[in-house]
């Protein structure tokens, strides 16, 4: 078991800059997630620590040990690839056993542990197996036997779970957040898909263009990002955005829309008497945080209907709010069709308002 | 029914077109066994029938057979010899070549080299098999001249070894390259050195192309004839040298020739069917990779 840090850690191919001063810490035993878009950078960062990748500049520590200059075998980790990286000419139990083989195991503990993986991953069945003969699931989860089966200080996996299909993704979720807090190993998990790191993280990093955005837990990512890019990475639907203009009434600072003029909260204000930088800001809220009805409520403003999208369990409205584009998530039970008037009211204390043109939040 | 008839039609029109795409591939089978063929059958001859049978030679319509000039070869040590010659020198100049190689296929496709460049090594090496080798035939006699080496297996094993080794490293490079690299990085992280990352992971995946190299450089190795007949007189001669041989003053003996040039063939046959078996198993290897 260790802890991770990586400290001003940079990444250069060529003259293209992969990763920027990036610093990270990981106490023993997270499951930490790094998370962006592809290009972002998360991949280089995850084969630094692995070392498959030269580091540029800066340091990488497992604990205490500074491990920049280490090859992949003496740093005790295990990775698992996006596409699994099987070796085809060997069986599902040879696959597995590699590790302990190239560290010279004894043949019992070996066939011991390798069964023991096989078990808790439900692929007994399988070992006799080439890969060329399993499906997508039973490739993946050979993959995180072979990981597990050395019991590492350190899990890397890039992406493990991709390309899989849609049910079976959101099952090995599950598994793999069970998995880790059984095993209570340390794991950097790279996804670009934020469901997965928001439900299987203790700590997110959020990276975009080889910086790190931001770093917290899955909650303080959703409910209080930092720029308005983390805010509409994370989240689904995304957030809705919205120009707006700061305008003070009286020395009540207010958010005036073509479609409405609204004040801010006391705190709000309080924040933004701090740092208010200019008129012109963008104002943020999500979804399921923005009342909608076919009848006027108090405090309402008139919106019209584009498209309405019923999922089952939710219905996804697409609305129109004075020329700006709203996607509101409410009750199945709307009825507005297309084109008709609709009514919209925002849950001020959730809403977030980025500066422009540095989409650094305010609150 | 209506729907029927094209179908019909369709099928009929696809197995003519079988039939005469198997026609002409027959007519090239043929064209190129001509030659084999007629060895077989001038070697079963009297010497004094060679040139005297009636139609294409059919054994037993056309002539008697018989094996006099099979018994009368076998009994030469001269024959063991080139044949002997022939296989320690092509097995160890491949052996050389796929040692020497091997590694620097890989390292052109995995490593980047900066002072010179992966691509014009990789060039480099392609224009060792532009170069006209006669070229390089005085260099050499006064080489293993010097080393007292001449008429040597191991000249000639160290000179064909040359020849064949761009073969090996522009073949295996690409296949290299095509590998995934992330199963040589699982064995890196699983605990390979840099060394055994190529030796069980690498090369067990390239061994098709490995393989089909290895018989390009066996069949170059086995047919080489200019060095053979420059670095060598007798003790080294391999078998086209011996081929050759069966030309003397008292003309070609067509009747040796052919019987030598059959029994040359051998090796490399046995070798091809032996290899097909490996690429075949290497290619459907290859389909999992992805």
């Amino acid at each position: 078991m260790a802890s991770v840090r990586i400290a001003n850690v940079w990444k250069y191919y060529g003259k293209t800059v992969a990763v920027k001063d990036l610093n990270i810490d990981c106490p023993d035993g997270q499951f930490l997630s790094v998370l962006g878009p592809s290009g972002c950078g998360k991949s280089s960062t995850l084969r630094m620590l692995a070392g498959l990748e030269h580091i540029s500049a800066g340091d990488i520590y497992f604990g205490e040990r500074r491990v920049n200059d280490l090859p992949p075998k003496a740093r005790d980790i295990a990775m698992v690839f996006e596409n699994y990286a099987l070796y085809p000419h060997k069986t599902v139990f040879e696959n597995i056993a590699n590790p302990l083989r190239l560290r010279g195991t004894d043949g019992a503990t070996i066939e011991r542990k390798v069964r023991a993986a096989a078990k808790m991953l439900e692929i007994e069945h399988l070992l006799d197996r080439k890969p060329v003969e399993l499906s997508g699931g039973q490739k993946q989860r050979t993959a995180i036997g072979r990981a597990i089966v050395r019991e590492p200080q350190l899990f890397l996996f890039d992406e493990p779970i991709a390309h899989l299909d849609a049910k079976l993704r959101a099952h090995m979720r599950g598994e793999l957040k069970l998995m880790q807090r059984r095993l209570g190993t340390t794991m950097i998990y790279v996804t670009h898909d934020q469901l997965e790191a928001m439900s299987m993280a203790d700590r997110i990093a959020v990276m975009h263009e080889g910086v790190l955005q931001q770093f917290g837990t899955p909650q303080e990512i959703y409910n209080q990002p930092v720029n308005e890019w983390v805010a509409g990475f994370v989240g689904e639907p995304p957030m809705n955005f919205l120009d707006v203009e700061v305008v003070d009434e009286d020395g009540r600072l207010c958010l005036v829309h073509p479609g409405f003029r609204v004040a801010v909260t006391a705190a709000q204000q309080a924040l933004l008497r701090q740092r208010l930088s200019g008129r012109e800001a963008r104002m943020g809220i999500r979804p399921d945080e923005v009342r909608i009805a076919t009848a006027t409520f108090p405090g309402a403003l008139e919106a019209r209907v584009r498209v309405s999208e019923p999922l089952g369990g939710d219905m996804l409205v697409d609305a129109e709010l004075a020329g700006s584009r709203l996607l509101v998530k409410t009750r199945p039970d709307f009825t507005g069709g297309m084109g008709a008037p609709c009514w919209v009211a925002f849950d001020v204390e959730r809403w977030h308002l980025f500066e422009k043109p540095s989409g650094v939040a305010y609150f | 029914m209506s729907e029927e008839a094209p179908r019909q039609d369709l099928v009929r029109r696809r197995s003519l077109a079988d039939a005469w795409w198997s026609l002409v591939a027959i007519a090239v089978a043929m064209l190129f066994f001509f030659p084999i063929y007629w060895a077989v059958s001038t070697s079963l001859r009297r010497p004094a029938d060679t040139f005297t049978v009636s139609g294409v030679g059919i054994p037993w319509v056309h002539f008697t057979p018989t094996l006099d000039n099979w018994l009368l070869e076998m009994s030469q040590p001269e024959s063991f010899r080139a044949f002997t010659n022939s296989t320690v020198i092509s097995l160890s100049a491949v052996t050389i070549a796929l040692l020497l190689g091997l590694p620097a296929a890989y390292a052109l496709a995995r490593f980047k080299f900066f002072r010179v460049p992966n691509k014009d090594i990789t060039v480099w090496f392609l224009s060792q098999r532009v170069l006209p080798p006669v070229a390089t035939a005085v260099p050499f006699f006064i080489a293993f001249s010097t080393l007292e080496l001449l008429d040597t297996r191991l000249a000639l094993i160290v000179c064909t070894a040359t020849f064949i080794l761009p073969f090996v490293v522009v073949i295996v490079r690409q296949t290299f390259f095509d590998l995934p690299i992330e199963l040589e990085e699982a064995a890196l992280v699983d605990g390979a050195s840099y060394l055994s990352a190529f030796l069980r992971v690498a090369v067990p995946l390239a061994m098709p192309a490995i393989a089909a190299a290895a018989l390009i450089m066996f069949a170059f190795s086995w047919n080489e004839y200019l060095f053979a007949v420059i670095l060598t007189i007798k003790g080294a001669a391999t078998m086209p040298v011996h081929i050759a041989g069966g030309a003397d003053t008292r003309g070609v003996q067509f009747w040796f020739v052919a019987v030598r040039s059959l029994i040359a063939m051998i090796p490399p046959v046995l070798l091809a069917l032996l290899a097909q078996r490996y690429i075949v198993r290497g290619l459907t290897l290859g389909a999992v990779k992805g």
